[in-house]
Protein backbone atom coordinates (compact mmCIF):
# COMPACT_ATOMS: atom_id res chain seq x y z
CA UNK A 1 0.00 0.00 0.00
CA UNK A 2 1.13 3.52 -0.77
CA UNK A 3 0.13 5.82 2.06
CA UNK A 4 0.21 9.54 1.52
CA UNK A 5 -0.12 11.21 4.91
CA UNK A 6 -0.90 14.88 5.45
CA UNK A 7 1.57 16.12 2.89
CA UNK A 8 2.05 19.83 2.41
CA UNK A 9 3.79 21.39 -0.56
CA UNK A 10 4.34 25.08 -1.16
CA UNK A 11 5.83 26.82 -4.16
CA UNK A 12 6.78 30.18 -2.72
CA UNK A 13 3.70 31.53 -1.02
CA UNK A 14 1.38 29.30 -3.00
CA UNK A 15 0.19 26.17 -1.19
CA UNK A 16 -0.22 23.48 -3.83
CA UNK A 17 -0.90 20.54 -1.54
CA UNK A 18 -2.60 21.25 1.76
CA UNK A 19 -2.50 18.24 4.09
CA UNK A 20 -3.26 15.70 1.42
CA UNK A 21 -3.86 12.11 2.59
CA UNK A 22 -5.00 9.05 0.68
CA UNK A 23 -3.97 5.47 0.01
CA UNK A 24 -3.41 3.38 -3.10
CA UNK A 25 -3.78 -0.36 -2.53
CA UNK A 26 -1.92 -3.20 -4.17
CA UNK A 27 -4.05 -5.11 -6.68
CA UNK A 28 -6.16 -2.03 -7.32
CA UNK A 29 -6.21 0.78 -9.84
CA UNK A 30 -6.50 4.13 -8.09
CA UNK A 31 -7.21 7.21 -10.15
CA UNK A 32 -6.18 10.66 -9.04
CA UNK A 33 -8.47 13.23 -10.62
CA UNK A 34 -8.36 16.98 -10.54
CA UNK A 35 -8.49 19.84 -13.02
CA UNK A 36 -5.18 21.24 -14.28
CA UNK A 37 -2.77 22.82 -11.84
CA UNK A 38 -4.17 21.00 -8.83
CA UNK A 39 -0.96 19.23 -7.93
CA UNK A 40 -1.54 15.73 -9.27
CA UNK A 41 1.89 15.52 -10.83
CA UNK A 42 3.42 17.10 -7.72
CA UNK A 43 2.01 14.20 -5.66
CA UNK A 44 3.62 11.68 -7.99
CA UNK A 45 6.89 13.59 -7.90
CA UNK A 46 6.68 13.65 -4.10
CA UNK A 47 6.14 9.87 -3.91
CA UNK A 48 9.24 9.43 -6.07
CA UNK A 49 11.17 11.92 -3.93
CA UNK A 50 11.64 14.20 -6.92
CA UNK A 51 10.40 17.21 -4.99
CA UNK A 52 10.82 18.09 -1.30
CA UNK A 53 7.77 18.43 0.96
CA UNK A 54 7.17 20.97 3.69
CA UNK A 55 5.29 18.50 5.90
CA UNK A 56 3.78 15.04 6.01
CA UNK A 57 5.16 11.68 4.97
CA UNK A 58 4.76 8.99 2.35
CA UNK A 59 5.01 5.29 3.17
CA UNK A 60 5.27 2.36 0.78
CA UNK A 61 4.30 -0.95 2.41
CA UNK A 62 4.63 0.80 5.76
CA UNK A 63 8.17 2.00 5.16
CA UNK A 64 9.67 5.34 4.26
CA UNK A 65 10.80 5.74 0.67
CA UNK A 66 14.51 5.01 0.26
CA UNK A 67 16.76 4.12 -2.66
CA UNK A 68 15.65 0.48 -2.40
CA UNK A 69 11.99 1.46 -2.72
CA UNK A 70 12.63 2.32 -6.35
CA UNK A 71 12.87 -1.37 -7.21
CA UNK A 72 9.29 -1.68 -5.94
CA UNK A 73 7.77 1.36 -7.52
CA UNK A 74 8.06 2.81 -11.02
CA UNK A 75 6.99 6.18 -12.32
CA UNK A 76 5.80 6.56 -15.90
CA UNK A 77 5.77 10.30 -16.64
CA UNK A 78 3.97 11.87 -19.59
CA UNK A 79 7.17 13.28 -21.09
CA UNK A 80 10.02 11.52 -22.85
CA UNK A 81 12.49 10.29 -20.29
CA UNK A 82 15.15 8.86 -22.57
CA UNK A 83 17.85 10.71 -24.47
CA UNK A 84 16.56 11.77 -27.89
CA UNK A 85 19.08 9.81 -29.95
CA UNK A 86 18.25 6.53 -28.18
CA UNK A 87 16.48 3.79 -30.07
CA UNK A 88 13.88 1.72 -28.22
CA UNK A 89 16.47 -1.03 -27.95
CA UNK A 90 19.05 1.28 -26.36
CA UNK A 91 16.42 2.55 -23.93
CA UNK A 92 15.69 -1.03 -22.87
CA UNK A 93 19.42 -1.68 -22.36
CA UNK A 94 19.60 1.45 -20.28
CA UNK A 95 16.71 0.32 -18.07
CA UNK A 96 18.26 -3.14 -17.70
CA UNK A 97 21.44 -1.56 -16.32
CA UNK A 98 19.49 0.43 -13.75
CA UNK A 99 16.86 -2.02 -12.50
CA UNK A 100 17.53 -5.42 -11.00
CA UNK A 101 13.87 -6.23 -11.65
CA UNK A 102 13.95 -5.49 -15.39
CA UNK A 103 11.98 -8.21 -17.20
CA UNK A 104 13.07 -8.45 -20.83
CA UNK A 105 10.47 -11.06 -21.71
CA UNK A 106 7.70 -8.77 -20.68
CA UNK A 107 9.31 -5.89 -22.58
CA UNK A 108 9.38 -8.06 -25.73
CA UNK A 109 5.72 -9.01 -25.22
CA UNK A 110 4.74 -5.37 -25.00
CA UNK A 111 6.84 -4.44 -28.00
CA UNK A 112 4.79 -6.93 -30.01
CA UNK A 113 1.49 -5.91 -28.43
CA UNK A 114 2.07 -2.23 -29.22
CA UNK A 115 3.57 -3.08 -32.66
CA UNK A 116 6.68 -1.04 -31.97
CA UNK A 117 9.98 -1.47 -33.79
CA UNK A 118 12.99 -1.82 -31.50
CA UNK A 119 15.31 -0.11 -33.98
CA UNK A 120 13.22 3.08 -34.09
CA UNK A 121 14.66 6.25 -32.62
CA UNK A 122 12.50 7.46 -29.75
CA UNK A 123 12.74 11.11 -30.86
CA UNK A 124 11.25 10.21 -34.25
CA UNK A 125 8.15 8.54 -32.81
CA UNK A 126 4.65 9.98 -32.79
CA UNK A 127 3.20 11.20 -29.52
CA UNK A 128 1.11 8.06 -29.19
CA UNK A 129 4.05 5.76 -29.77
CA UNK A 130 6.22 7.76 -27.36
CA UNK A 131 3.57 7.19 -24.69
CA UNK A 132 3.59 3.47 -25.49
CA UNK A 133 7.40 3.35 -25.16
CA UNK A 134 7.17 5.08 -21.78
CA UNK A 135 4.56 2.57 -20.69
CA UNK A 136 6.67 -0.33 -21.92
CA UNK A 137 9.78 0.89 -20.09
CA UNK A 138 7.81 1.26 -16.87
CA UNK A 139 5.72 -1.90 -16.99
CA UNK A 140 8.64 -4.14 -17.91
CA UNK A 141 10.09 -3.52 -14.47
CA UNK A 142 8.74 -6.15 -12.06
CA UNK A 143 7.62 -3.53 -9.58
CA UNK A 144 4.73 -3.82 -7.13
CA UNK A 145 3.50 -0.29 -7.74
CA UNK A 146 3.19 1.76 -10.88
CA UNK A 147 2.58 5.49 -11.04
CA UNK A 148 1.30 6.77 -14.38
CA UNK A 149 0.98 10.43 -15.16
CA UNK A 150 -1.58 11.21 -17.87
CA UNK A 151 -0.97 8.14 -20.05
CA UNK A 152 -3.84 9.17 -22.36
CA UNK A 153 -3.29 12.88 -22.90
CA UNK A 154 -2.98 14.03 -26.50
CA UNK A 155 -3.22 10.52 -27.91
CA UNK A 156 -5.55 9.26 -30.62
CA UNK A 157 -8.55 7.13 -29.71
CA UNK A 158 -7.13 3.82 -30.99
CA UNK A 159 -3.87 4.21 -29.11
CA UNK A 160 -5.93 5.12 -26.05
CA UNK A 161 -7.94 1.94 -26.42
CA UNK A 162 -4.76 -0.05 -26.78
CA UNK A 163 -3.29 1.51 -23.65
CA UNK A 164 -6.55 0.93 -21.74
CA UNK A 165 -6.34 -2.73 -22.74
CA UNK A 166 -3.08 -2.99 -20.83
CA UNK A 167 -5.07 -2.38 -17.64
CA UNK A 168 -7.16 -5.50 -18.11
CA UNK A 169 -4.20 -7.73 -18.86
CA UNK A 170 -1.68 -9.69 -16.81
CA UNK A 171 0.70 -6.73 -17.23
CA UNK A 172 -1.13 -4.94 -14.44
CA UNK A 173 -2.81 -7.70 -12.49
CA UNK A 174 -1.88 -7.90 -8.81
CA UNK A 175 0.10 -4.68 -8.92
CA UNK A 176 -0.95 -1.40 -7.42
CA UNK A 177 -1.54 1.36 -9.94
CA UNK A 178 -1.87 5.07 -9.27
CA UNK A 179 -2.89 6.95 -12.37
CA UNK A 180 -3.75 10.55 -13.16
CA UNK A 181 -5.93 11.38 -16.12
CA UNK A 182 -8.38 13.86 -17.60
CA UNK A 183 -9.80 11.31 -19.99
CA UNK A 184 -11.78 9.48 -17.37
CA UNK A 185 -14.17 8.12 -20.00
CA UNK A 186 -11.45 5.81 -21.33
CA UNK A 187 -11.02 4.01 -18.06
CA UNK A 188 -14.22 4.60 -16.13
CA UNK A 189 -14.92 0.85 -16.09
CA UNK A 190 -11.38 -0.07 -15.23
CA UNK A 191 -10.62 1.80 -12.05
CA UNK A 192 -11.29 0.55 -8.54
CA UNK A 193 -10.93 3.77 -6.67
CA UNK A 194 -11.09 7.49 -7.30
CA UNK A 195 -9.35 10.24 -5.33
CA UNK A 196 -10.54 13.73 -6.22
CA UNK A 197 -8.12 16.57 -5.66
CA UNK A 198 -9.40 20.14 -5.67
CA UNK A 199 -7.70 23.32 -4.49
CA UNK A 200 -4.85 21.33 -2.99
CA UNK A 201 -7.15 19.23 -0.83
CA UNK A 202 -8.72 15.81 -1.14
CA UNK A 203 -12.38 16.40 -1.87
CA UNK A 204 -13.49 12.83 -2.04
CA UNK A 205 -12.11 9.31 -2.02
CA UNK A 206 -14.42 6.50 -3.10
CA UNK A 207 -14.71 3.06 -4.68
CA UNK A 208 -16.31 3.30 -8.12
CA UNK A 209 -18.52 0.21 -7.78
CA UNK A 210 -19.85 1.43 -4.41
CA UNK A 211 -20.93 4.76 -5.86
CA UNK A 212 -22.68 2.99 -8.73
CA UNK A 213 -24.31 0.49 -6.42
CA UNK A 214 -25.34 2.76 -3.54
CA UNK A 215 -25.96 6.04 -5.32
CA UNK A 216 -26.55 5.03 -8.94
CA UNK A 217 -23.93 7.52 -10.06
CA UNK A 218 -21.18 7.31 -12.63
CA UNK A 219 -17.69 8.61 -11.82
CA UNK A 220 -18.41 11.59 -14.04
CA UNK A 221 -21.60 12.34 -12.08
CA UNK A 222 -19.56 12.57 -8.89
CA UNK A 223 -16.92 14.73 -10.55
CA UNK A 224 -19.60 17.09 -11.80
CA UNK A 225 -20.91 17.47 -8.25
CA UNK A 226 -17.46 18.38 -7.00
CA UNK A 227 -16.26 20.66 -9.77
CA UNK A 228 -19.43 22.25 -11.16
CA UNK A 229 -21.41 23.90 -8.42
CA UNK B 1 -18.39 -11.53 -26.28
CA UNK B 2 -19.06 -7.84 -26.06
CA UNK B 3 -21.06 -5.77 -23.63
CA UNK B 4 -21.92 -2.11 -23.92
CA UNK B 5 -21.61 -1.03 -20.31
CA UNK B 6 -23.54 1.87 -18.89
CA UNK B 7 -21.73 4.01 -16.35
CA UNK B 8 -24.32 4.17 -13.60
CA UNK B 9 -24.88 0.53 -12.73
CA UNK B 10 -22.16 -1.45 -11.02
CA UNK B 11 -20.08 -3.15 -13.69
CA UNK B 12 -20.11 -6.49 -11.87
CA UNK B 13 -23.92 -6.52 -11.91
CA UNK B 14 -23.92 -5.80 -15.64
CA UNK B 15 -21.55 -8.72 -16.12
CA UNK B 16 -23.86 -11.03 -14.15
CA UNK B 17 -26.84 -9.79 -16.15
CA UNK B 18 -24.97 -10.61 -19.34
CA UNK B 19 -24.37 -14.19 -18.17
CA UNK B 20 -28.01 -14.56 -17.17
CA UNK B 21 -29.11 -13.44 -20.62
CA UNK B 22 -26.77 -15.94 -22.25
CA UNK B 23 -28.27 -18.67 -20.09
CA UNK B 24 -31.87 -17.58 -20.73
CA UNK B 25 -31.24 -17.50 -24.48
CA UNK B 26 -29.67 -20.94 -24.32
CA UNK B 27 -26.26 -19.80 -25.57
CA UNK B 28 -24.82 -21.05 -22.30
CA UNK B 29 -26.00 -24.46 -21.17
CA UNK B 30 -25.52 -26.42 -18.00
CA UNK B 31 -21.97 -27.70 -17.66
CA UNK B 32 -20.52 -25.26 -20.22
CA UNK B 33 -17.06 -23.97 -19.35
CA UNK B 34 -16.92 -20.20 -18.95
CA UNK B 35 -13.79 -18.06 -19.37
CA UNK B 36 -11.36 -17.66 -16.48
CA UNK B 37 -11.53 -14.43 -14.54
CA UNK B 38 -8.49 -13.06 -16.30
CA UNK B 39 -9.79 -14.04 -19.74
CA UNK B 40 -13.13 -12.43 -19.00
CA UNK B 41 -11.44 -9.22 -17.83
CA UNK B 42 -9.49 -8.88 -21.04
CA UNK B 43 -12.41 -9.92 -23.28
CA UNK B 44 -14.77 -7.40 -21.71
CA UNK B 45 -12.02 -4.86 -21.05
CA UNK B 46 -12.85 -4.62 -17.38
CA UNK B 47 -10.84 -4.65 -14.19
CA UNK B 48 -9.86 -8.20 -13.11
CA UNK B 49 -11.19 -7.37 -9.63
CA UNK B 50 -14.61 -6.71 -11.16
CA UNK B 51 -14.56 -10.02 -13.03
CA UNK B 52 -13.60 -11.71 -9.77
CA UNK B 53 -16.50 -10.06 -7.96
CA UNK B 54 -19.03 -11.02 -10.66
CA UNK B 55 -17.91 -14.66 -10.50
CA UNK B 56 -18.06 -14.67 -6.73
CA UNK B 57 -21.66 -13.42 -6.77
CA UNK B 58 -22.62 -15.94 -9.44
CA UNK B 59 -21.10 -18.69 -7.36
CA UNK B 60 -23.11 -17.57 -4.35
CA UNK B 61 -26.28 -17.51 -6.44
CA UNK B 62 -25.45 -21.04 -7.57
CA UNK B 63 -25.24 -20.03 -11.23
CA UNK B 64 -21.72 -21.30 -11.71
CA UNK B 65 -19.52 -23.81 -9.98
CA UNK B 66 -15.77 -23.86 -9.58
CA UNK B 67 -13.98 -26.96 -8.39
CA UNK B 68 -10.35 -26.94 -7.39
CA UNK B 69 -7.96 -26.44 -10.31
CA UNK B 70 -10.85 -26.67 -12.76
CA UNK B 71 -12.30 -23.97 -14.96
CA UNK B 72 -15.65 -22.55 -13.79
CA UNK B 73 -18.74 -24.15 -15.29
CA UNK B 74 -22.42 -23.31 -15.58
CA UNK B 75 -24.39 -25.18 -12.92
CA UNK B 76 -26.15 -28.50 -13.61
CA UNK B 77 -29.04 -27.48 -11.40
CA UNK B 78 -31.99 -27.12 -13.80
CA UNK B 79 -34.08 -25.33 -11.18
CA UNK B 80 -31.52 -22.53 -10.98
CA UNK B 81 -31.33 -22.25 -14.78
CA UNK B 82 -35.11 -22.13 -15.12
CA UNK B 83 -35.15 -19.58 -12.32
CA UNK B 84 -32.81 -17.33 -14.28
CA UNK B 85 -35.08 -17.42 -17.32
CA UNK B 86 -38.17 -16.72 -15.24
CA UNK B 87 -36.43 -13.90 -13.41
CA UNK B 88 -35.48 -12.17 -16.67
CA UNK B 89 -38.94 -12.58 -18.16
CA UNK B 90 -40.51 -11.30 -14.98
CA UNK B 91 -38.25 -8.26 -14.92
CA UNK B 92 -38.95 -7.41 -18.55
CA UNK B 93 -42.72 -7.74 -18.15
CA UNK B 94 -42.81 -5.74 -14.96
CA UNK B 95 -40.80 -2.96 -16.64
CA UNK B 96 -43.22 -2.97 -19.54
CA UNK B 97 -46.24 -2.87 -17.25
CA UNK B 98 -44.72 0.01 -15.27
CA UNK B 99 -44.24 2.10 -18.37
CA UNK B 100 -47.66 1.44 -19.96
CA UNK B 101 -49.40 1.90 -16.63
CA UNK B 102 -47.72 5.25 -16.15
CA UNK B 103 -49.44 6.45 -19.33
CA UNK B 104 -52.78 4.88 -18.33
CA UNK B 105 -53.08 2.20 -20.98
CA UNK B 106 -55.98 -0.17 -20.16
CA UNK B 107 -55.03 -3.85 -19.85
CA UNK B 108 -57.04 -4.96 -22.92
CA UNK B 109 -55.34 -2.36 -25.11
CA UNK B 110 -51.94 -3.34 -23.81
CA UNK B 111 -52.68 -7.01 -24.52
CA UNK B 112 -53.81 -6.21 -28.04
CA UNK B 113 -50.71 -4.15 -28.67
CA UNK B 114 -48.49 -6.95 -27.41
CA UNK B 115 -50.18 -9.35 -29.76
CA UNK B 116 -49.80 -7.12 -32.82
CA UNK B 117 -46.16 -6.37 -32.06
CA UNK B 118 -45.41 -10.01 -31.39
CA UNK B 119 -46.81 -10.98 -34.80
CA UNK B 120 -45.03 -8.14 -36.59
CA UNK B 121 -41.67 -9.19 -35.22
CA UNK B 122 -42.28 -12.73 -36.46
CA UNK B 123 -39.71 -15.34 -35.53
CA UNK B 124 -36.71 -13.10 -35.06
CA UNK B 125 -35.57 -13.38 -31.48
CA UNK B 126 -33.15 -10.49 -31.17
Amino acid sequence: MIEVKDIVKRFGRKTVLDQVSFTAEKGQITCLIGVNGMGKTTIMNAIMKLTPLQAGEILVDGEKVTKDTFEKIVFIPDATIMLPHFTIEMAMEFMKDFYKNWNQRRADDMLAFFKLNRKDKIASLSKGNTAKVNLLLGLAVDADYILMDEPFSGIDIFSREQIAEVFTSHLIEDRGVLITTHEIGDIEHLIDKVVILNDGKIQKEFMTEDVRELEGKSVIDVLREVFVQ
Amino acid sequence: MNIQFNNRDPVYIQVIQHFKLQIAKGFLESGDVIPSRRELASQLKINPNTAQRAYKEMEEEGLIKTEKNQPSKVTHDQDVLRGVRNELIDEAVSQFVDSVKSINVPLEDAMKLIETHYKEKGDSND
